[in-house]
């Protein structure tokens, strides 16, 4: 049960690495049918009408942002959203970058290669430069991780395992970890996140608002809350397969519009030429468009976020495996899309999407049963002596308040139960009550796909207790593990997939996580979240590229999405990546 | 110079009002401005934004730092996070108040333009068709929302293009491009002004059909003058004094207004800012932005009494 859609409420406080998080709610809006839409009823992995064509250097391009970010880009500062990462990408690369394999590729980087089991050698390329002339080399490498690990919030417990970064030569240099760890080259996108800067902009007094990157793009200006204008970095890296330059266009305006349906009519005017948007009403008016030739889009749910009821598993009802069941036996799933995303949506059957390690079309999650949901509810009370019941967390706006009474009425109408709706203002305050566990169940959405070692953060236990931010949590010394289950079959299938180099085993220990977690009901999974980059006709080439190994482009839009409904935020889309659109311009107005 | 004295004395009062209401409608809103600002942050990350906030302060003391700060010019800067140095809210002021301003400007002169003649007709045809047409349609206009204006207008003339393209999108400086300038803010504008026009043509209407009563009036009509001349030259003025009264408290409505159009059509104006501070519990940025449109507010005002003094003869002579 999804959310996404109207932008107000919080913003620019996504945290989320390759693991941002998205409160809220589950499915989507509507109310229309979806007899209505034109396009497939649901979606399957990555969709396109890009029909191509050849690139012809030149352009504008103006994309409609969900935010703005305030804070500005002293990435290693920085907590961006949707808006932020967009922005980010088109001035700075990362050292690696996913290809449409689902595999890491090296970017900045030539190679990263695991020279011992807690050794990452990373080998620059030669001759790139920032836009202020200086070389990227190791050095000036090695200080960006060392802020980003040290300096951030987050990344400071994300990288909590890596014990050194040294330099060996102008181009090279080595991470030493405490523990192997195969999956770390993921760590080094971090669903775009990770952007090297230049030592002159880290240095700088002015470090969010003077940013020098060795991205296709620089900064022309920015007036927070209108626009952001980059122009063409002429000597820019990287070239096509034909040898012609990047970036195609000559210029790219960032254009903040945080309300979704707008953002949408703001695209069908001709005043953006391109949007992203997750939003199942939006969806199904993009592709009315689409059907009538008026824009052009492309939809994956491939590495797609979960939306779920995330449970308090620390306290009762849910430290209780009977209440658990008794709630997921007794929501409708399928008619919980139909009503309220309708019908686009595909249920999820884990934390995993498809394309990462560990999705199962099937993982034995429960299906809708109201005579088991009652069953269970009745076995909670003969083991506790007391009537299920528990509060709904959710974002007070109308679309998840919909959502939530729509789950209130289907445990009333088929089990029973009486449960009380908590709505509350916003997205932060959601955040706060679950790092304090003062909820039972609450509207969420988190874990865009990526390597799956990138979901060790919110699941697993006995975490360095470093990192404990809200010293509270009785059952599991993680914090950022809402739920606060304390499953040790999870904590140690995560412990060995991160040092396990061998696929195949490393993707059954996360099948056998997914598992576990249909089988102990620690969260109850809703729907995989749909994203959609809509763009005018005259734009194309959206997921054209290919990186330097001839990879193609990562074919997941949210490896980064923090939104909800009632703020939506979010998105690394590599579909959204400005550097291959070529644009005709906007429309004459 | 009494007059003046009496005004900026009002003018203080008023901002100091405002901005403690404020201060203390902000301390009330639901959820923590911490974790707002940094969900995810340390302890001692939250402490430290607690401490650079004032938050740890009660209402009132808050308050008093702010009004420290904004006397002597100081109005910081927003909070972005730990270390970071967020956008300057005097210059956030400097880009925004302008646009506000000249929106603002534009729904006045749209509205009187269109209101006045308006007014003066129905009023010279009082109890006619014309006369009831135009209150039909005035009570028809009035109780359209904004939003509801702007969002169908967008959809004729921006999404659909019925016969003219209008950009519902962003703000264009009148020095850089007139035309876009002006095609940019046609929406916006009319969205706010169909609903004062009827306001205050209807205003300016009854008045007017007062005056028309005057034996002056009278007088003047025997002495065959022109009804134009006696509608424009001699019943006009003396009946617009509710209108420039209404038009001058109207300025608040016009913020409203504002706001909403502003976020709507994304012409990041003063309304915007003031949205977009609540949005993020930006609350120092807020109080500047309120305390500034408070001066606004104040100082239009002020205009208007100095437009009395203009138009009536009595007050001027008072």
């Amino acid at each position: 049960m999804g959310r996404s859609g109207k932008s107000r409420g919080v913003r620019a406080v996504a945290l989320g690495l390759a693991m941002a998080l998205l409160v809220a709610a589950c499915g989507s809006s509507g109310s229309s049918k979806a007899d209505n839409n034109k396009g497939p009823a649901t979606t399957k992995g990555l969709t396109t009408g890009d029909t191509g064509g050849t690139p012809v250097p030149g352009g504008s391009l103006v994309y409609g942002l969900e935010a703005d970010t305030s804070g500005g880009w002293c990435l290693y500062k920085a907590q961006l959203a949707i808006g932020g990462i967009q922005v980010a990408r088109a001035i700075y690369d990362t050292l690696t970058i996913p290809g449409s394999d689902g595999q890491i590729h090296p970017f900045l980087a030539e190679s990263v290669t695991q020279t011992k089991p807690t050794v990452w050698t990373i080998k620059l390329r030669p001759n790139i430069k920032f836009t202020d002339n200086s070389p990227l080399d190791a050095q000036t490498v090695k200080d960006n991780l060392d802020h980003y690990r040290k300096d951030n919030p987050l990344f400071t417990f994300v990288f909590a395992d890596v014990k050194s970064i040294d330099v060996v030569d102008t181009l090279t240099l080595t991470v030493t970890t405490a523990v192997p760890w195969t999956a770390f080259p993921w760590f080094l996108w971090s669903s775009s996140r990770l952007g090297i800067m230049a030592e002159k902009q880290m240095k700088s007094a002015n470090c969010n608002t003077e940013l020098i990157g060795t991205g296709p793009f620089i900064l022309k200006s920015w007036k927070f809350g209108d626009k952001f204008v980059a122009t063409k970095n002429p000597n820019y890296w990287r070239k096509d397969k034909n040898g012609v330059q990047y970036p195609y266009l000559d210029q790219i305006t960032f254009v903040p519009q945080e309300d979704g349906p707008k953002r949408l009519t703001s695209l069908e005017s001709g005043d953006f030429n391109m949007i992203h948007t997750s939003g199942p009403k939006q969806i199904v008016q993009i592709r009315k468009d689409v059907a009538a030739n008026k824009l052009v889009d492309t939809e994956s749910d491939k590495f797609a976020e979960i939306g779920y009821i995330m449970l308090n598993d620390t306290k009762a009802p849910f430290d209780h495996f009977s209440a658990r069941a008794a709630f997921a036996y007794g929501v409708d799933r399928d008619l919980f899309n139909k009503l309220r995303n309708d019908g686009i949506l595909t249920n999820a059957e884990g934390p995993f999407a498809e394309g990462v390690p560990g999705y199962l079309a099937d993982s034995g999650a429960p299906k809708f049963n109201a005579e088991t949901a009652k069953k269970y509810a009745a076995q909670y009370k003969t083991e506790t002596g007391k009537t299920l019941t528990f509060s709904l967390s959710h974002t007070a706006d109308p679309d998840t308040t919909q959502d939530a009474v729509l789950v209130q009425k289907m445990l009333k109408q088929y089990v029973g139960l009486n449960i009380t709706l908590n709505p509350v203002a916003d997205q932060s305050t959601l955040i706060n009550q679950a790092i304090g566990k003062q909820f039972d169940a609450t509207l969420w959405r988190n874990h865009p796909g990526a390597d799956s070692d990138t979901q060790y953060v919110w699941w697993h236990c006995a975490n360095s207790a470093k990192a404990v931010v809200e010293p509270n949590s009785p059952a599991c010394d993680n914090p950022v593990n809402f739920g606060g289950f304390n499953d040790p079959t999870i904590s140690s299938d995560f412990d060995k997939a991160r040092a396990e180099t061998d696929q195949g085993t490393r993707t059954k220990l996360y099948e056998d996580i997914n598992r576990r977690f249909a089988k102990q009901l620690w969260n109850l999974w809703a729907q995989y979240t749909l994203w959609t980059v809509a763009y005018s006709p005259k734009a194309h080439g959206v997921l054209a590229a290919t990186y330097p190994d001839g990879t193609g482009t990562f074919e997941g839009l949210a490896p980064v999405t923090r939104s909800s409904r009632s703020g939506a935020r979010a998105v690394s889309a590599n579909g959204t990546y400005p550097r291959d659109v070529r644009s005709e311009g906007r429309k004459p107005t | 110079m009494r007059t003046v004295a009496r005004r900026v004395l009002q003018l203080v009062v008023v901002v100091l009002v405002v901005t403690f209401f404020t201060s203390i409608l902000t301390s009330l809103l639901p959820g923590d401005p911490v974790t707002t600002i940094a969900p995810f942050s340390s302890v001692q990350t939250r402490a430290d934004i607690r401490e650079q906030l004032h938050l740890n302060e009660n209402v009132v003391q808050r308050y008093g730092i702010w009004l420290k700060n904004f006397v002597t010019g100081d109005m910081g800067r927003e909070y972005a996070g730990t270390d970071i140095k967020g956008a300057s809210i005097s210059q956030r002021i400097k880009d925004t108040l302008p646009h506000s301003l000249l929106l603002m400007l534009y729904v006045q002169i749209l509205t009187l333009l269109v209101a006045v003649p308006l007014g003066i007709y129905t009023a010279y045809r009082a109890g006619h068709l014309a006369d009831h047409a135009s209150n039909a349609i005035g009570f028809f206009l009035v109780s359209i929302p904004v939003y509801v204006a702007a969002t169908i207008m967008i959809l004729l003339f921006s999404v659909n293009s019925y016969g003219i393209h209008l950009p519902s999108e962003g703000w264009v400086a009148l020095s850089t491009d007139p035309a876009q300038h002006f095609s940019h803010l046609v929406m916006p504008v009319v969205a706010i002004a169909i609903g004062q026009i009827a306001v205050y043509g209807r205003l300016l209407r009854s008045d007017m059909v007062a005056t028309l009563q005057e034996d002056y009036i009278l007088m003047a009509k025997s002495k065959g003058m022109t009804n134009g001349r006696i509608l424009w030259r001699h019943a006009l003025r003396p009946s617009s004094l509710t209108l420039i009264t209404v038009a001058g408290l109207n300025v608040g409505t016009l913020v409203s207004g504002a706001l909403i159009v502003e976020v709507i059509f994304h012409l990041n104006g003063i309304g915007y800012a003031i949205y977009d501070a609540i949005n993020r519990r930006q609350y120092i940025a807020l109080q500047d932005y309120v305390a500034v449109v408070a001066i606004v507010y104040v100082l239009v005002n002020f205009g208007v009494d100095i437009l009395y003094r203009v138009l009536d003869p009595r007050i001027r002579n008072a």
